[in-house]
């Protein structure tokens, strides 16, 4: 083989974004997400979730509150922000923990590609968990979504496991200067259960609450996905749709910000991976 | 003075004493064990709360403030007692600690007591939750026998703990299993709702664990039922947790030490 064979061919503009984003982030994915093996995945990712819907969904018979469809459509809505929040967290501060930080930051690599593709590989994730739980929910708990809307539903699904990406995103740039991140991390993720109207009504909530639901990821979404499984589809829950994507396009922004911000303040003390 | 008999008779609790009091320690400064212990039960109750509120108020706030304690407690034994002997592996301490004269169930024993202990840091977060954000009446009808069941909970529950200890180590991804039995124990126990509400065939499931006794002696103690029954089973729940985690620490070190395995990751 001649020396000039050798030589990668020179890459298309825009080729090497691609590549990074979608095979270093499934990389990353494999490298980095503790719960990809079955027998992890299937107890944390699909097992528990399941219970979660039921727990919930009797708690809210016991006490009165809510249809059964009110707490199955908040919750398989909700588990997707399992994927999001901890998958990204470790997809991101996992590199530090690892020590592997450093390298990934020293390659010529674009940020952006770096960093958004540790998403694609969450968001599927989170989708996949959500599905699951709403094909559970039919079998075990009857719940029938109304099948006109179903579309929209899944779009609903769709958008809000993004934007508990990009929340996601925040807290593992967050990761890669504080000690113990995964401690903020499951604070976030029982504290939406409380905050966005998973459990409660959002107005049984006092008004400090309801205002941060406004901001955190799943609050629009799960109004949303409550409308469309109640066969009330038109433009209201398209809108709560809309803000829900605004609402994760916005933590994703301020994910990357931080991320640069890390970055550079990480190279001025040369201090990338300290734990 | 003391004889050589009585420090024998005496060094078998004094290593559960001294296990139970340095992971006591421990585990007061580990910070996911705090957000376990004391964050997610106030969460929990919280949400449970408000629910009420919003809903028939079938039930008293006390009611769901001693479940999501018994909640934070349970929580504390799975990831604490569960994890054990993989957290002694993985630190390096596990063949010291097996190695040593006094019986090593011992030393486990300890440090499952207590893992359950600190998630007494729950039950009080949550009773004064309920009293000053829910502005519930929070005052113990027999207060004397509500402690009692309070520490028989704790017993039994870290007594589960030693066989989940002992059993979660055979098997590689323990923590998975521990993500995995939260929810169901807290379902299946009554801890947030009624029994009588669950399916029948769940019920048996219920009379085994402990959690189920433990919380029904609190809400009699507390709101003036016969808690003594329950304390009772507690009593005997933890007697066959005793049993049943002495002969699988057994079954399991001796396995270890057969096949060279104790430090295996």
């Amino acid at each position: 083989m001649s020396a000039a064979a050798e030589v990668a061919p020179p890459l298309r503009p825009g080729g090497h974004f691609w590549r990074v984003f979608l095979i270093g982030g499934l990389i990353s994915y494999r490298a980095l997400f503790y719960w990809i093996t079955p027998w992890q995945y299937i107890p944390t990712m699909l097992a528990a979730p399941t219970f979660q819907i039921l727990f919930f969904v009797y708690l809210g018979r016991a006490a009165g509150v809510g249809s059964t469809a009110f707490f199955v459509v908040g919750n398989c809505i909700q588990i997707c922000s399992m994927s999001g929040i901890y998958g990204m967290t470790m997809a991101i501060s996992n590199e530090r923990f690892f020590q592997t930080l450093s390298p990934i930051l020293a390659t010529p690599s674009d940020r952006l590609a770096v960093f958004l593709g540790r998403g694609l590989p969450v968001l599927i994730s989170g989708f996949q968990t959500c599905c699951f739980g709403f094909l559970v929910s039919a079998l075990i708990l009857g719940f029938r979504p109304a099948p006109a809307e179903l579309p929209q539903l899944l779009l609903a699904v769709l958008v809000t496991s993004a934007s508990c990406t990009g929340f996601g995103m925040a807290l593992g740039s967050v990761g890669l200067r504080v000690r113990d991140v995964f401690l903020i991390a499951n604070i976030a993720y029982f504290a939406v259960l409380l905050v966005c109207g998973v459990e409660v009504p959002l107005h049984q909530l006092p008004l400090p609450l309801r205002v941060l639901a406004q901001i955190l990821p799943l609050t629009h979404g799960i109004a949303a996905g409550r409308l469309l499984a109640a066969g009330q589809g038109g433009a209201a829950p398209m809108v709560d749709v809309l803000l829900e994507g605004l609402v994760g396009i916005c933590w994703a922004t301020a994910a990357y910000l931080l991320f640069r911000y890390f970055e550079r303040s990480g190279r001025r003390s040369g201090a990338f991976d300290r734990l | 003075m003391r004889g050589p008999g009585l420090n024998e008779a005496l060094s078998w609790p004094r290593v559960v004493a001294w296990g139970w009091f340095y992971q006591l320690k421990m585990q007061a400064q580990s910070g996911f064990m705090l957000m376990t212990a004391v964050i997610q039960p106030l969460i929990f109750a919280s949400i449970a709360m408000a629910d009420q509120q919003a809903g028939n108020h079938g039930l008293p706030i006390l009611y769901y403030a001693l479940g999501a304690g018994i909640m934070g407690i349970w929580s504390t034994v799975v990831f604490g007692c569960g994890g054990a002997l993989s957290w002694q592996r993985h630190q390096g301490t596990l063949e010291p600690l097996v190695m040593v004269p006094a019986p090593f169930v011992l030393v486990l024993m300890g440090i499952t007591l207590g893992t359950a202990t600190v998630g007494l840091y729950s039950m009080g977060a949550t009773l004064l939750w309920a009293a000053v954000v829910f502005r519930a009446h929070v005052q113990m009808a027999d207060p004397y026998l509500f402690t009692l069941g309070a520490v028989m909970t704790v017993v039994s529950l870290g007594l589960l703990g030693l066989v989940m200890g002992s059993s979660f180590v055979l098997y590689r991804n323990s923590n998975a299993i521990s993500n995995m039995i939260e929810y169901p124990v807290w379902l299946v126990t009554g801890l947030l709702v009624p029994l009588s509400l669950l399916p029948g065939w769940s019920h048996p499931l219920a009379y085994a664990l402990a959690p189920t006794w433990g919380v029904e002696a609190l809400r009699s103690a507390a709101f003036g039922g016969q808690p003594l029954p329950a304390i009772g089973w507690c009593l005997l729940a933890s007697l066959v947790y005793l049993a049943v985690g002495v002969w699988l620490v057994g079954v399991v070190e001796r396995r270890a030490r057969q096949t060279a395995t104790l430090n295996f990751q």
